[in-house]
């Protein structure tokens, strides 16, 4: 389960103070999927990156899975982001010099799987998203939709406990964002995944099991 | 950590980065490859100094006053190539009616043109032959006579007088050996001294002290026996400063070229600092992050490192077939009274300093892009682009 209790984070910007996100609360249980509506700069983009250790919030306290994550050492954070997350961005998530293959396979050596263990998850990914014959391409020889399937694929390859995929789709057109957005859920309900995604589509918070809409930081609909 | 992991990466990132490797790696292949070739050259330049010193008359290892009871045979140790028997005989040169205090050098004249040069420097006439009662003298004396070859003189030295044609007249610009000194040959001489010099010339790459520390084992001590490092100062300091400036010269390139690469190397993290980013979020940790720059860094400068060094050997061996000729800028420096061609040649100095200083300044280089992506939080990476 994730606990998210009161937290909140300032951003200075010259001489003035931004609140970003403002007493922010929410619970998810484990293996469900949450979707974080708003505009450009409600807010979205930084509680992913609290929930998933990249920033931490000057108050309150995030717990996943039993992990204050606030509290940890770099190192254990590392560990954290390492073992437990996976993580899609808008665009450019792909290590430009790996082939598809080395992309989906690089968390897997992080997580010290063995090489026929490797192997044969990167396979069935491939398989699962429909990219067999792209294993051996480059990240520039692939469409957008290619290449987030192939973000996605390396997200859930170490089959984490947690995705977070910021705005997913906003560089795909309507059908191949919700596509992909389907493929997540539906990936991410056989595997018991927490799921959160970030998104200004409406469209796609029909396939969430919640929704938070935030705007200037504040959560204004559950 | 996965070390073999990360060079791998870092290995996909140099071949799969073609143009971006291939600029970096232009550089510290230059600057390798110049710098081997120029070390060469000078190390050729110092052999060259030592070989037209040692070899004009001296010899790498000077002997003094040696008894009777040591023969060329006891010197003739193993890395010796020749041992050169001489005995000074002092006395005074007659010609009309003008004479001149001098030593005369009686040796023998077939071994001392086997090892010595001294022949090259003949300016009128030619060299003494075995047997003969001739005498080679310098210029400053033949001024002196106003006598050319084909001339007889007188040399008296105590009871005995002995009647020379000057056979050849030299001049070799230093004036240890063009005042005062004259040469015949010892066979002619029936009262030799019992004292006589050495010139002992060694074997190329044979380490002198080990000759030293064998004639020290014959009793010989250092006020007998003198290596050219010991009679000539000048030479030696000249030789350690031309170390010392070859040293310079490869830290100051290897300093400029490892900035360059610094900031070409900054340049190139900083416009794939996303990708950087996502590693992070990936739960990269900084010292794996660390270790994959440093491995892309050090493995450029060894592929780079290996191509220059091998450029570098080649224009060695091109160059070392012909020698560099730079007789037209040496003709008056006593260091290069001989000749003045240069034979580049490689030691392991000149082989693998550069590319040890190129390594070693190559990491110095890759601290700072590190720095720039493991000091910025993942957060702002992401944010920014």
């Amino acid at each position: 389960m994730i606990d998210v209790s009161n937290i909140s984070k300032t951003f200075s910007s010259g001489s003035r103070n931004v609140i970003v996100l403002s007493d922010i609360s929410f619970t998810l249980e484990k293996g469900k999927i949450l979707t974080i509506i708003g505009k450009s700069g409600s807010g979205k983009t930084t509680l992913l990156n609290c929930l998933g250790g990249l920033d931490i919030p000057d108050r309150g306290r995030i717990n996943c899975f039993g992990i204050d994550i606030n509290c940890l050492s770099e190192k254990k954070r590392n560990l954290f982001q390492r073992k437990k997350l996976g993580f899609i961005f808008q665009s450019g998530n792909l290590l430009s010099y790996l082939t598809v293959f080395e992309n989906i396979v690089f968390p897997l050596v992080l997580n010290a799987y063995t090489r026929q263990n490797r192997e044969k998850r990167v396979i069935e990914l491939l398989e699962i998203l429909g990219l067999e014959l792209l294993a051996k391409a480059m990240p520039h020889e692939l469409s957008g939709g290619q290449a987030q399937r192939v973000a996605f694929a390396r997200a859930i390859a170490h089959s984490p406990e947690m995705l977070l995929a910021d705005e997913p789709t906003a560089s795909l057109d309507t059908q191949t964002g919700l596509n992909l957005i389907k493929l997540m859920c539906q990936v991410g309900r056989e595997n018991n995944t927490t799921i959160i995604v970030s998104t200004h589509d409406t469209e796609i918070i029909k396939y969430a099991d919640t929704t938070l809409h935030l705007m200037d930081g504040k959560i204004i609909g559950n | 950590m996965n070390l073999i992991f990360w060079i791998k990466t870092a290995l996909l990132f140099l071949v799969r980065s073609r143009r971006a490797t291939a600029a970096l790696g232009l550089m510290i292949f230059s600057a390798v490859g110049t710098l081997v070739f120029i070390s060469a050259i000078a190390v050729g330049i110092n052999d060259s100094m030592i070989l037209n010193s040692t070899g004009l008359y001296s010899g790498h290892i000077t002997g003094f006053h040696l008894s009777e009871t040591m023969t060329r045979e006891t010197l003739s140790v193993d890395g010796v190539s020749n041992v050169l028997q001489r005995f000074l005989i002092q006395g005074s040169l007659h010609y009309h009616a003008k004479d001149e205090m001098l030593t005369l050098i009686a040796v023998n004249p077939d071994q001392e043109l086997k090892s010595t040069h001294l022949w090259k420097k003949i300016i009128k006439g030619r060299y003494i032959v075995d047997n003969k009662f001739e005498i080679l003298i310098s210029e400053t004396t033949a001024k002196q006579f106003d006598i050319q070859p084909g001339g007889k003189v007188l040399f008296k030295s105590g009871a005995s007088v002995y009647s020379f044609v000057v056979t050849g007249i030299f001049k070799t610009g230093i004036d240890r050996l063009d005042n005062k000194i004259a040469f015949c040959p010892a066979s002619i001489i029936s009262d030799l001294p019992a004292k006589w010099e050495g010139a002992v010339f060694l074997d190329p790459g044979i380490d002198i002290s080990t000759i030293i520390a064998s004639y020290a084992q014959k009793g010989l001590t250092t006020t007998d026996m003198k290596t050219w490092k010991e009679l000539m100062p000048g030479l030696t300091q000249l030789i350690e400063l031309n170390q010392i400036s070859i040293g310079f010269v490869m830290v100051l390139v290897l300093g400029v070229v490892s900035f360059g690469i610094a900031c070409a190397f900054a340049i190139f993290i900083i416009n794939s600092i996303r990708e950087y980013g996502v590693m992070k979020a990936m739960g990269v940790t900084p010292k794996e992050t660390a270790m994959l720059i440093f491995s892309e860094v050090i493995l450029m400068n060894l592929m780079a490192s290996f191509a220059g060094t091998l450029a570098g050997l080649l224009a060695v061996v091109i160059t070392s077939k012909t020698g560099i000729d730079l007789s037209k800028y040496t003709s008056h420096n006593q260091y290069f009274v001989v000749s003045g061609l240069i034979i580049p040649r490689l030691t392991a100095f000149s082989l693998f300093l550069p590319w040890v200083l190129s390594l070693a300044f190559c990491l110095f280089a890759a601290i700072w892009p590190t720095f720039i992506v493991i000091r910025q939080r993942t957060s702002d990476i992401l944010r920014s682009i």
